[in-house]
């Protein structure tokens, strides 16, 4: 039986006192947040009728119901609170919630103790601490030694609070291995360590900071810590682990602008919209991989068919992917929470959440070409302009006469003639016809290769194939697959019978290139592109192929046509002819009909119409001979709003519409979202100048993130920084500054960094010095079981943190001790596997077949190649991420499975054996050869003892044995 | 950080010691929040199951030509599929065919009279003492989603599966060997590839550790290389020794940082792994009635009577979780048959059906069935309609799952899909099979958690019941 609204407010507000009721379940006894424990026992079972929806009895408990709030709380007495009286079912008459399972005992025990304890009920907005406006907070005075900058005056006044006090400052030894892994993630040489630890300059410390920041081993280093968050590698994920060939581009962005120390706000613009903000600077088109990094289904998003609802889904999780990417790494905000309903825990709606879905709308994951000389961008662009110009009907007519009329004269002058050849295809039937062309026929085969075989009776420039109709085709023709299409996979012209020296096309045109399948296609020597006609068919079509070299009268050639895609996408009816022209390329694009039809009119007989359309190709002609000059673009995987079509998956066309999703669910599509940022964020909305434009979306929403009054950004970088040089950020949850993450231990202090920092113009490199500078880096890591007892785990920083390096460091820094490491920078990743075909899209890996002392064996982790769904194990053993998932902090696990890695596996024994090779070139003695051991793995001597304990091993089984312990030990691998 | 809290510690070294061990290894504060003894190691209520061996048919095994036995589709076999409610249909790589009736032939077994085609004659002997899931439903038509949901109730890659959950939750049983063991199909990894068996965003030592009883190497450098002859056994125990007296010192030299003696201990672990998993895997000293019964000397069943007869061998010796793969991922040789159900289905289903069989009856016979679990599991199910002439494409729709073992109650079937088996019309979601997973191991799925970039997260995403009607 439903009640009325009326019935039910009065028994809501009734007194609390009831009569002959059950005893209320007892309050718990412990301390109730109220986010933590409160808000969702009301989210599960009062929101439905007292949420945004509706207001039964005009009570909204999603937010603090201000006028009730005295009416259904009484603070401090929960038993004569109405709330509980009615969740309790303590009236008889009335119940909370009316339908559906009553609280449990323990519920209402929860709801009663926050009640006791005051029944704080925050509001929402604007309260919690990273939402707070950015003010630079007051440096406290200390006056105290132990003060070197003022990161030590808010560390110091923390730990005096606490009880604690500072500890002493590291050695040199201690200091240049601490700093040189920090910073570089390499140990220091036993050279460096000794010079550094001579040096008698008072600022021996300053310089050796800004040694090791002018080094691009910095770049190298804090480039794989951004590679984590943004969940960086090159292959997709999922079941079609397919490689990206073009994604470390990006990881050379990242180098390059780290070693630069290009400015953050910068840094994160260049990632989200570099390329419509900065559309001079193109090489920074490389930094849209960021948006890219992470994983792509591609059997849901390119081989399952188009209509179908799991298309559409892959498409909202691919988007996802990309919000979750942008507000993890550079909002430290979990936007993510807000797809099913509105956040749990944080001001943000799911209306807001798929505003950021639809600023993504517009781009996917592709190849993207671009050119990285910003000269040739600028040109590229200008040229395109042009021609966008032209194609519009933008132009002079009158200026362009003399070029047209030159132009055409050259048209006239240039003679097809068709090649006297003869035909063969390797599965079809090939039948001449009368005017010079072949048919092809017989039982369609799924491939072909046609071969045409002719002598030349004039020299040629250039060859001109026409595909041509035929009523018993398909569609007649010009193509035999059921739709009328072709592809011709590769063309190629020898000298000879075919076995002859090939001659090079230079450039190709074609009448008319289906999208995606250009006639350029067909001379890349890729046999998996193809060029194609699709959906002209039922018309003749030509593309005219100018070779490299002139070939002289009475030349034996040979023209093979492959035709690879399969599917039976043959070319059915084929001519070629040859042409002598000197300037092919400018001359002898195949015309449009159109065109041909205007040539056929007088030239003082024609309307002004085909004046125009004449001009416009013969400038279009030009202009297209001028890109096709341009150095060819080069490519990286990321965000792009245009690229090739692969099967079903095709670029978006501007913006795709984005539906706000009921329970996130596809099958239920609320009202349209239009693109937005977050409102818990103080300070101006993004400005979006053309909704339409998807590019402008991205580009606002750069521009809100880094906007001074974003705080939340300003604080996650400081922090993030922070994090990698203490291990442990001042909030403990790099990605989550939401209620739910950690609250910062020096809330001061960050805000302090973070103005400082946003207002010296957001330059890393003057973050780390400052950091690295501090007294408080520089501390001793020694445990003081007194200090210890007070803050177990160094959360105020007394003392400085001892790390195990990871997986990277690991390996860098066997390659460096052993001498073997190759500091090329940049290019293409380094496999340490061998690649075989799988039996599907997914490659067969093999870490254990890789040649350990192949070149690229000995590059530094950051440029080998991330392998998603095969990792390497090596690296998994020491903790290196899961590359599918967003890794803000790193583990530092110990397990037996890591102890045999680290003893067993191929690349420890193998470099072990090079590092005593190296000990064994630089001295035949067996205590220098130890002594030097520990300098390089360890940097510092051994004691005697140790040194004849090791020495006395590699007597009896062999350096290499000595060495492989050494990378074994717990002093190579922590860092004090 | 030096020092490791006990929370910490169980996390960041459950794999190299784990539950029960770890505690008796640091000698802290009871286990509040590992498992405990008075629940049978269950973490919050009575654990009725300690291990578990889950059978993986990688492709989506065709519900309607194994176990869910339609009359309907026999009546109307050749005519145009219409589901009548007006419905879309639609398949995700192909057009819709006609209905096409399974082309085996179906018998009532056990004393529950459970309708099993003839494609699993040896199976169909133990229905008795199965829990069938007649209608579970996925959230996709695609394989590599697909198949990151039923492990990990995720559709994304990155997330943890049930091994890595287990094994993060309950730590281990044995020192000797890992807790999370996945024997993949020797003729290669399914979709996902290790993606399945990740630890996601737990700690990596969670994941599933690879074993490969046929290859030269089954575990990763378990031995050092052969190509390192400078190695003998002499060589490894001096160096041990001489390693721990290094680790000793450099311990002793700075105090009260538990993870140097933690890796002191883990080389000694490690030893012991060395010698423990030859042992576990050496399956000749199985007598001759049980490698018949397995099916381990005939070429058809050879290879799955191997991953079944070391999964058992594997989980008696204190193995947590052992995940064993039929089919590799690709377009053949599994369980995803797009061209034709009566070639394919039957060459995959005979290589499991015998050694299945035999792994329920051998679990039974040595008293392993009172604290095991066996999950029979795929990523979907397949249409009632044809691909092509004589395939079946993929259907999230509804699907077949079933259980054996401690906990369950044999001769069940719950759920029931439409009279196509196109649709689940009363049926149960991954996450209800994940759910019921965790309950018979003493674990509530609700408080089972995680928390990674701001969200508490759980193998059950928001979602799970536990399915009470298939539980003893």
């Amino acid at each position: 039986m439903r009640r009325g609204t009326l019935q039910i407010l009065a028994a809501l507000l009734a007194t609390a006192s009831v009569d002959g009721a059950e005893p209320l379940p007892p309050a718990m006894n412990r301390p109730v947040d109220f986010i933590r424990d409160v808000q969702p026992i009301l989210s599960k079972h009062c929101y439905s009728c007292h949420g945004e929806k509706k207001q039964k009895a005009g009570l909204r408990l999603d937010q603090r119901p201000d006028a009730l709030l005295a009416k259904i709380l009484k603070p401090g007495h929960s038993d004569a609170s109405r709330l509980i009286v009615l969740v309790a079912g303590a009236d008889p008459d009335a119940r909370m919630p009316p339908d559906g399972a009553p609280l449990s005992r323990q519920q209402v025990g929860l709801l009663r103790a926050w009640i006791d304890q005051g029944a704080t009920w925050p509001t929402t907005d604007g309260d919690h601490w990273s939402l707070r406006p950015l003010i630079a907070s007051p440096i406290p005075l200390s006056g105290s030694a132990a003060v070197a900058n003022p990161i030590d005056a808010f560390i110091l006044a923390k730990s005096k609070e606490k009880g604690l006090t500072p500890s002493p400052i590291a050695d040199r030894r201690t200091l240049i291995r601490r700093l040189t892994f920090n910073l570089h993630g390499l140990p220091p040489t036993p050279q460096e360590i000794n010079a550094f630890v001579a040096d008698p300059a008072p600022n021996a410390y300053e310089r050796l900071v800004e040694r090791l920041l002018a080094s691009p081993h910095y770049g190298e280093r804090w480039a794989r810590h951004w590679m984590d968050i943004a969940h960086f590698a090159e292959t997709h994920g999922h079941d079609q682990d397919a490689v990206r060939e073009n994604a470390w581009p990006y990881r050379d962005y990242l180098i390059r602008a780290l070693n630069a120390d290009k400015l953050y706000a910068r840094f994160v613009q260049d990632q989200i919209a570099g390329d419509a903000l900065f559309p001079e600077d193109s090489a920074a088109v490389a930094a849209l991989g960021f948006l890219a990094a992470g994983p792509w289904d591609e059997s849901s998003q390119k081989d399952i068919r188009d209509d179908t609802v799991d298309k559409l889904q892959a498409q909202y999780i691919d988007r996802d992917d990309m919000i979750t990417t942008v507000f993890s790494a550079i909002a430290s905000t979990s936007v993510h929470c807000a797809r099913c309903h509105d956040h749990k825990f944080d001001p943000i709606s799911q209306k807001e959440y798929y505003g950021l879905q639809a600023v993504f709308a517009g781009v996917e994951r592709a190849n993207r070409a671009y050119d990285p000389d910003a000269r040739v961008a600028r040109l590229r662009r200008e040229l395109q302009q042009r021609r966008a110009d032209i194609v519009a009907g933008r132009f002079d007519i009158v200026a362009q006469q003399t070029i047209v009329t030159n132009w055409e004269k050259g048209a006239r002058l240039m003679r097809w003639k068709t090649l006297a050849a003869s035909a063969t295809a390797r599965e079809s039937t090939v039948e001449p016809r009368g005017d010079g062309s072949f048919f092809f026929t017989g039982t369609r085969p799924e491939k072909d290769t046609y071969t045409f075989v002719a002598t030349t009776v004039s020299a040629i420039t250039a060859i001109r194939l026409e595909v041509l109709t035929d009523p018993s085709l398909p569609h007649h023709g010009p193509g035999r697959q059921d739709n009328g299409n072709l592809h011709l996979s590769e063309v190629r012209v020898r000298i000879g019978d075919g076995t002859g020296k090939p001659i090079s096309i230079v450039s190709a045109f074609a009448d008319f290139n289906q999208a995606g399948w250009d006639i350029t296609r067909a001379i890349d020597g890729n046999p998996a592109t193809a060029w194609g006609i699709y959906p002209e068919v039922g018309k003749a079509h030509e593309a005219v192929f100018v070779l490299k070299e002139t070939l002289p009268t009475g030349t034996r050639v040979t023209i093979e046509l492959d035709q690879l895609h399969g599917g039976g996408h043959l070319i059915g009816r084929a001519r070629l002819s040859a042409t002598g022209d000197a300037n092919p390329m400018l001359n002898a694009s195949p015309l449009p009909q159109t065109v041909t039809a205007i040539l056929n009119v007088a030239a003082d007989k024609r309307t002004p119409e085909q004046n125009k359309e004449l001009t416009k190709h013969v400038m279009l002609t030009r202009l297209d001979a001028e890109i096709a000059a341009l150095p060819k673009p080069e490519m990286v995987y990321a965000a792009a709003s245009d690229f090739d079509t692969l099967g079903s998956f095709k670029p978006p066309k501007g913006p795709r519409p984005v539906f706000m999703l009921k329970r996130g669910e596809v099958s239920k599509p609320g009202e349209a979202a239009t693109p937005a940022a977050l409102t818990m964020v103080k300070g101006p909305s993004p400005t979006i100048k053309d909704a339409a434009s998807e590019a402008q979306r991205r580009a606002a929403l750069a521009l809100w993130l880094t906007g001074p009054d974003n705080g939340l950004v300003w604080r996650s970088i400081v922090n993030r920084v922070w994090h990698y040089h203490f291990g442990r950020g001042i909030v403990n949850t790099p990605n989550d500054f939401g209620r739910m993450g950690a609250a910062p231990t020096h809330p001061e202090l960050l805000d302090w960094l973070a103005v400082w920092f946003r207002d010296r113009g957001g330059s890393l490199k003057d973050l780390h010095r400052l950091i690295v500078t501090s007294r408080t880096y520089q501390q001793v890591s020694a445990d003081q079981p007194e200090q210890s007892r007070l803050d177990t785990d160094n959360g105020y920083l007394w003392r400085m943190n001892r790390e195990r390096l990871d997986a990277e460091s690991v390996r860098d820094a066997v390659l460096s001790v052993s001498g073997t490491i190759d500091t090329t920078m940049g290019g293409p990743s380094a496999r340490h596997f061998t690649l075989s075909p799988g039996v599907h899209v997914t490659p067969v890996v093999d870490y254990q077949k890789f040649d350990l002392d192949s070149p690229g064996a000995r590059r530094r982790s950051v440029y080998r190649f991330i392998f998603r769904t095969l990792p390497d194990p090596f690296y998994e053993a020491l903790d290196c991420p899961d590359a599918s998932q967003f890794t803000p902090v790193r583990a530092g696990s110990v397990t037996a499975l890591q102890a045999l890695a680290l003893l067993n596996d191929r690349f420890t024994v193998r470099y072990a054996e090079h590092f005593a090779a190296r000990l064994e070139r630089e001295s035949k003695d067996r205590n220098a050869q130890i002594s030097r051991a520990y300098e390089r793995a360890l940097g510092r001597t051994p004691s005697d003892a140790e040194a004849k304990r090791l020495a006395d091993f590699a007597t009896r089984y062999g350096l290499p044995s000595a060495c492989r312990l050494l990378f074994n030990c717990n002093e190579f691998l922590f860092v004090d | 950080m030096n020092m490791l809290t006990r929370r910490q510690a169980l996390h960041q070294l459950g794999g190299g010691f784990g539950g029960l061990a770890l505690v008796h290894l640091l000698a802290t504060d009871a286990a509040a929040d590992g498992p405990r003894p008075e629940f049978n190691g269950g973490l919050h209520h009575p654990a009725k199951v300690r291990r578990v061996i889950q059978l993986f048919m990688n492709g989506g095994a065709s519900q309607m030509d194994l176990f869910d036995y339609k009359p309907e589709l026999f009546k109307r076999h050749g005519q145009k599929f219409d589901p009548g409610d007006g419905t879309k249909v639609e398949a995700v790589t192909s057009v819709p065919g006609n209905v096409m009736k399974p082309p085996f032939e179906f018998k009532q077994h056990g004393g529950c009279g459970r309708w099993v085609s003839s494609v699993f004659p040896n199976i169909a002997r133990h229905v008795d003492d199965i829990a069938f899931l007649m209608a579970v439903r996925s959230k996709t038509n695609v394989h590599g989603p697909a198949s990151y949901l039923m492990n990990t109730g995720f559709v994304l890659p990155g997330f943890p599966c049930m091994g890595a959950w287990l094994s993060y939750g309950l730590g281990r049983l044995t020192d000797n060997l890992p807790t999370f063991v996945v024997l993949p199909d020797p003729r290669g990894l399914p979709y996902n590839a290790q993606g399945n068996f990740s630890a996601g965003f737990l700690p990596v030592l969670h994941q599933g550790t690879i074993i490969r009883p046929t290859s030269p190497t089954p575990i990763a450098d378990l031995r050092p290389p052969e190509s390192a002859k400078y190695i003998t056994p002499a060589s490894e125990a001096d160096g041990r020794d001489v390693l721990r007296a290094m680790n000793r010192e450099h311990a002793d030299r700075h105090p009260g940082d538990n993870r140097l003696d933690a890796r002191i201990s883990a080389y000694e672990l490690a030893a012991r792994m060395q010698l423990a998993a030859p042992e576990a895997l050496d399956l000749s000293c199985e007598a001759a009635g049980v490698r018949n019964l397995y099916g381990l000397d005939d070429p058809v069943t050879a290879t799955f009577a191997r991953q079944c007869l070391t999964a058992r061998r594997l989980t008696e010796r204190g193995v947590r979780f052992v995940q064993i793969w039929s089919g590799a991922g690709g377009p053949s040789k599994n369980w995803d048959n797009h061209s034709n159900i009566k070639t394919e289905l039957p060459a995959i289903a005979a290589s499991t059906d015998r050694p299945i069989a035999a792994l329920l009856a051998d679990l039974k016979q040595r008293g392993m069935m009172d604290d095991t679990l066996v999950l029979w599991n795929t990523e979907f199910g397949r249409h009632p309609f044809s691909q092509g002439a004589d395939g079946r494409d993929h259907n999230g729709q509804t699907s077949v799952q079933w259980m054996a073992g401690a906990g369950i109650k044999g001769g069940v079937a719950h759920g029931e899909s439409d009279e196509w088996s196109w649709k689940a019309t009363k049926g149960n979601d991954v996450h209800d099979l994940h759910a019921t997973v965790l309950h018979l191991l003493g674990i509530d799925h609700e408080k089972l958690t995680f928390k990674h970039n701001g969200t508490n997260r759980r193998l059950t995403d928001v979602h799970g019941h536990v399915i009470r009607e298939a539980l003893a």
